[in-house]
């Protein structure tokens, strides 16, 4: 159980003018100014939900997920993570926490994985029966066998993984932070990792906080994302409302092989759709329209009436295109009330 | 206490199963060591043939005060080594984040990290010169002073470790302090020889300033009598254990003030 008010952190930075004069001024008068980089984020999590934190790089996500985890002690607002101020409690609340740095080793880097285990067992005081049943677990789960054996630095980046997500759930924490942990990886290796959580989470009721920049791993894994944006909560609630909210747009592509004139748009649809760059070929005409105003089967029949279709595709609206255009309204100026105002 | 105890054992293993594995590394650390060590003696020996006594000490006594030094020192070379890393292995590339993500003091963390193998070849050294020293010496060794020179020598360990934990701990605000660190640590050798034969204001900094007087001299002037340093000399437990107080509360400052600005 997660719960953040108001969470603030500003950062204070020397100032710097360009080049070496610059420099040499900054040598012998200091000016600082402060950065936000997260401006007052509210949220609440509860036992067992999987949350995605997704924002554009530089959005406050890390320095959110280090408050939460005690490495950073926030500017004001309030953290408690299983009723424990993660700052000031920070070595107790680390027995219920396991994190996943994406690019950080919590593995130690010239001994055996197997060994590497066998200290964190020794550091988190894993009981001997309940460590040797998680081990065999993930052994099978993630495919460990053949890389217990190997020193951390011989391990690909992928296997690296997949050791550092089982050193993260080994002492079976109540919580698991996880920043970008498909970071580079390939895609069967991802699978295999979002698969891992997913059942972790089901097994033992693990709450899962999230960042990535994959929107794979947010559909499989998550049930509800917080998005936040230059230190602002932007959109906190379920994957599904999000499309609803977001994704009215909704796009079908018609295959009309008997089109031999220009395609004109059915009269009864001009204007509540819109007719997008056809890409491949001549007869594919891609209609894109407001999902609210306009029923599919609306937009699908008065085509039928007046071309042939020999077939059709409707588009799921992808999470990813959602955050993306989330992003680029935000990048073509207004507030984030405009924003989310306009969509 | 006995938890860390026991997982400082369990890192140890696993150190030392390093070590076996790099088998020439560790051979090639202790040996160079050894012959670091082997010619700074020398170069006392060859000053010796030339002269009888340095302001009034003989070879083996400075020898024996070079002795304590060089024990000592392998007690943090072979257990504290690490601290020296504290910049640019685990500031600079962020791992101390994982380590205050773990359920146990950090700074015992970076410690037990590493068991330094080159340390071992300054303990053999250093048991070696006092072997050589002592029997020249003409002095009255019964149990409680051989139990009193273990415990100078362990002092004279946690000054050095004290010292340099003080001075790693900047890299909290300077990222890497190391430089710092290893200009400070060379004042140590300063100390391997008589504070008698420096100016006053040389003894006095390194005895209540930076006081690695302690690592050898006074303590090696305990057990030799025409010093007139034995009183002073009985301080030096103390003095290592405030020492290391005053390291610890300023590491805790630092680490408090690096969860407050982030790397």
């Amino acid at each position: 159980m997660i719960t953040v008010e108001n969470l603030q952190k500003e950062y204070k930075l020397v100032k710097r003018d360009p080049g070496l004069k610059g420099a040499v001024k900054s040598l012998f008068h200091r000016q600082y100014e402060t950065k936000k980089a997260v401006k007052g984020v509210d949220f609440t999590i509860g036992q067992g939900e999987t949350v995605g934190y997704i924002g554009a790089n530089g959005a406050g996500k890390s320095t959110t997920i280090k408050m939460l985890t005690g490495i950073l002690t926030p500017s004001a607002g309030k953290v408690t993570v299983n009723g424990l101020v993660p700052y000031e409690n920070r070595q107790e609340n680390a027995l219920s926490i396991g994190a996943v740095f994406g690019q950080r080793t919590q593995l130690f880097w010239d001994i055996p994985v197997r060994e590497s285990f066998n200290l964190l067992k020794h550091i988190y005081e894993i009981p001997d029966q309940e460590f040797a049943e998680t081990v065999s677990m993930f052994t099978e789960v993630l495919n460990l066998e053949p890389l217990l054996g190997v020193p951390v630095r011989q391990l690909s980046l992928g296997q690296k993984m997949r050791c550092e997500l089982a050193a993260a759930f080994l002492h079976r924490p109540k919580v698991v932070y996880l920043d970008e942990p498909t970071i580079g990886l390939d895609i069967a290796v991802k699978v295999r990792i979002r698969k891992f959580i997913k059942e972790m989470n089901k097994i033992w009721g693990t709450t899962v906080l999230l960042t990535t920049h994959d929107m794979q791993d947010i559909e499989e894994i998550c049930d509800r994302i917080i998005i936040i944006d230059e230190g602002r909560i932007l959109y906190d609630g379920g994957l599904e409302e999000i499309k609803v909210q977001f994704g009215q747009k909704r796009v079908i592509h018609f295959d009309l092989p008997e089109l031999d004139s220009p395609f004109i748009l059915p009269a009864p649809l001009l204007g509540m759709a819109e007719v997008l760059p056809a890409s491949e070929g001549e007869t594919k005409v891609s209609l894109s329209f407001d999902h609210e105003r306009v029923k599919s089967s609306f937009v699908i029949s008065e085509m039928m009436n007046r071309y042939d279709i020999q077939d059709l595709t409707i588009a799921d609206p992808k999470i990813e295109s959602i955050v993306e255009e989330l992003y680029n309204r935000r990048e073509q100026g207004g507030t984030y009330e405009q924003v989310l105002a306009n969509s | 206490m006995r938890r860390y105890a026991k997982l400082y054992w369990e890192f140890a293993k696993n150190q030392m199963k390093v070590m076996m594995e790099y088998r020439i590394d560790f051979i090639i650390g202790v040996l160079s060591v050894m012959l670091e060590q082997f010619a700074s003696i020398f170069f006392i020996k060859v000053v010796f043939n030339h002269i009888e006594q340095i302001n009034g000490w003989s070879f083996y006594e400075i020898l024996f005060i070079y002795g304590i030094a060089a024990t000592g020192r392998s007690i943090h070379h072979i257990f504290f080594d690490n601290l020296w890393t504290l910049g640019w292995q685990y500031i600079r590339p962020g791992q101390l984040d994982r380590l205050l993500i773990r359920p146990i003091n950090p700074l015992f963390h970076i410690v037990a990290d590493r068991l330094h193998q080159d340390g071992f070849g300054q303990l053999i050294i250093g048991l070696i010169i006092l072997g050589t020293a002592i029997p020249q010496l003409d002095l009255a060794w019964g149990a409680v002073e051989i139990a009193l020179l273990v415990v100078m020598i362990i002092s004279s360990g946690m000054i050095f470790v004290a010292v340099n934990l003080f001075f790693a701990t900047f890299s909290f605000w300077m990222i890497d302090s190391l430089p710092v660190v290893w200009a400070v640590f060379n004042l140590s050798d300063f100390a391997r020889y008589p504070l008698t034969i420096y100016h006053k204001g040389i003894r006095t900094f390194l005895t209540w300033i930076i006081p690695y007087g302690f690592t050898a001299f006074y303590p090696a002037a305990y057990f030799i009598d025409k010093s007139g340093f034995r009183e002073l000399a009985l301080w030096t437990p103390a003095v290592a254990l405030v020492c290391c107080v005053i390291a610890y509360s300023f590491w805790n400052r630092g680490l408090r003030s690096f969860a407050s600005t982030g790397s």
